[in-house]
């Protein structure tokens, strides 16, 4: 019986709010639903897909490229191949998902953030979101994607309750091995607890320019943030990052300059009540998701905002 | 040690216009600047440093036609010892193919190594997998979001990995294996034109792409290009740079955040 195979990620004992991205994109696809996922005490909605695999190893062990591998053969062995296999678009879901795609030589689209039934393809990021591609599967076997976080998740379907299966016996990997959960250093501020927040990107320039909007942010009362490519730099602390990989943040008023808005960087603080975003490139996503935008040089408007808050 | 680290020259899209063309079938990118991919910029210099410690080499590889050369000079400019050219005009979308044609290229030429490094994804097609996809092929254990290297010794590696939210994973990896890079990792040396001048005195190999053909067939296609839906959009303030900054204190003012 055909099926669409979805992998949850579960992490430090939560299962991931962006699993029901990948089970909302499995639900339009009008097949029966299997989830796979680790053991462990975590808490989820059962009602969501057909069927339930609990497999018998940890967060940790099942999330490891090598050890998936063996995993994803044994459900296959036992219920044949799935038309589709759903990962999120995460460090891990993206990690599986390669690893998956290479030893089973699958297809494999990855941060699909739409699908078209009716034309069956599905539509994928290029150039920081200027372009989508619609992507279709040429090759056989079992297509693979990964799925933006927030893209599907309207999608889902409440089923009644799953039914649940064991997966036993999982021979482990020695290639890789999970040694410890690191957590970064907090910094000393926090910009989760700011009002305002004003933020900056790769657009401002240079590490030279972050003290006229440390001086801006402190003439405005703000908290200064920065997008990824301003933390990689070294311009701000890490503690600092507003994205995915850093903080998601939710204030009043976050202001934007010089971000064009990678998605992960608009998951991060795409729920602040007021979003306001300055860049010189009209095409920058960023204006997508903001209540007010400006089109122009940031540094030109910070220099022009200092001077007017000094009065 | 001796590293292969993949690098790819993209075109920086940042602040251009992309126009969509032939009825949806290709991306004009004539007028668009092209440099390296930010990501193997930090492998490159990840690699570089693990050879200054360990001893051994660099070899710098890249796909694409002729002009990635330039690729290639700023890798060796930052110390890698060789680079390679794998000369195609073709653009293979998909990284499963790519993956096939360096697994053949590896294997005719007989290039051995201790680890492969790649960035953790290219800035133009954002697919973040040729790493996981070579190294499944190749049958070595695999990392990505690789944000810190801890230790690399004569058999394994220990690394971090960068999950979501600040949490990082440290794991131990078994050489032979291949590495996808996260930007941030290191701060990578400023090369000058100089320096790129130098390393043009060294030799790069040109190796035909349709040499390595066999069993390169892409499993997706692209049916069309499309720009992306417009949302609602923001209200946006234009006029005099006087009047948009007062217009956007304003704002600050009605939420409550300014006085």
């Amino acid at each position: 019986m055909s099926y669409t195979l979805v992998v949850a990620e579960v992490r430090r004992g939560v299962f991931e709010e962006r699993n029901l991205d990948s089970i909302g994109i499995a639900a339009l696809m009008q097949k029966s639903i299997v989830l796979l996922m680790p053991d462990g005490a975590y808490e989820m909605n059962g009602n969501l897909v057909d069927t339930i695999i609990r497999t018998t190893v940890q967060e940790e062990v099942f999330l490891n490229p090598l050890n998936f591998i063996t995993i994803l053969e044994k459900t296959m062995n036992s219920r044949g191949q799935p038309d589709l296999i759903v990962f999120t678009h995460s460090s891990s879901g993206t990690e599986l998902a390669s690893y998956t795609a290479g030893h089973f030589n699958m297809p494999l689209i990855t941060d699909v953030s739409g699908f078209d039934k009716e034309k069956n393809v599905f539509y994928k990021s290029y150039y920081s979101d200027k372009i989508f591609g619609e992507f279709r599967q040429t090759g056989s076997g079992p297509c693979i994607v990964t799925v933006r976080s927030g893209s599907f998740k309207e999608h889902i379907i409440e089923k009644g309750p799953a039914q649940t299966t064991a997966l036993e016996d999982i021979a482990l990997a020695e290639g890789r091995t999970f040694i410890e959960y690191v957590e970064e250093e907090t910094g000393a501020i926090d910009i989760t607890k700011a009002e305002f927040l004003l933020s900056v990107g790769r657009g401002i320039g240079n590490k030279d320019e972050i003290a006229d909007y440390q001086e801006l942010a402190g003439l405005l009362k703000a908290t200064l943030s920065g997008s990824r490519p301003v933390i990689d730099k070294m311009w701000l602390p890490k503690a600092q990052q507003v994205g995915t990989s850093g903080k998601t943040v939710k204030p009043k008023v976050y202001l934007a300059m010089g971000i064009s808005g990678a998605f992960q960087h608009i998951a991060g603080m795409k729920d602040s009540d007021c979003i306001i975003a300055v860049n010189k490139d009209p095409e920058a996503p960023i204006f997508q998701y903001a209540h007010y935008g400006v089109i122009g040089d940031a540094n030109k408007l910070r220099d022009k905002l200092k001077d007017i808050a000094k009065g | 040690m001796n590293l292969l680290v993949f690098t790819k020259r993209v075109p920086a899209t940042q602040e251009e216009e992309l126009r969509i063309v032939d009825e949806g079938r290709g991306v004009d990118l004539s007028k668009v600047p092209f440099k390296v991919n930010d990501w193997d910029n930090y492998a490159i210099e990840e690699a570089v440093r693990i050879v200054e410690k360990t001893g051994g080499t660099v070899t710098a590889i890249s796909i694409g036609n002729a002009e990635s050369d330039e690729v290639l000079r700023r890798a060796i400019a930052m110390g890698a010892k060789d680079g390679f050219l794998i000369e195609t005009d073709q653009v293979l979308h998909d990284p499963g193919a790519r993956a096939s044609l360096i697994l053949n290229f590896l294997k005719k030429e007989g290039i051995t190594y201790d680890a492969i490094f790649t960035g953790v994804q290219s800035e133009d097609d954002q697919f973040a997998s040729l790493g996981g996809i070579l190294a499944a092929r190749l049958g070595i254990p695999y990392a990505s979001m690789v944000i810190a290297i801890d230790a690399f010794e004569t058999d394994h590696v220990t690394a971090r990995r960068e999950l979501e939210g600040g949490l990082q994973e440290r794991i131990k990896v078994m050489l032979p294996c291949v590495l996808s890079i996260q930007s941030g990792i290191n701060e990578p040396r400023y090369v000058s034109i100089m320096g790129i001048r130098k390393a043009s005195k060294v030799e790069r190999k040109i190796f035909k792409g349709n040499d390595y053909e066999d069993n390169v067939i892409p499993g997706i296609e692209v049916v069309k290009w499309v720009y992306p839906d417009k949302k609602g959009g923001a209200t946006m303030l234009d006029g005099e740079l006087d009047g948009i900054c007062k217009g956007l204190l304003g704002i600050l003012k009605e939420k409550g955040v300014y006085q």
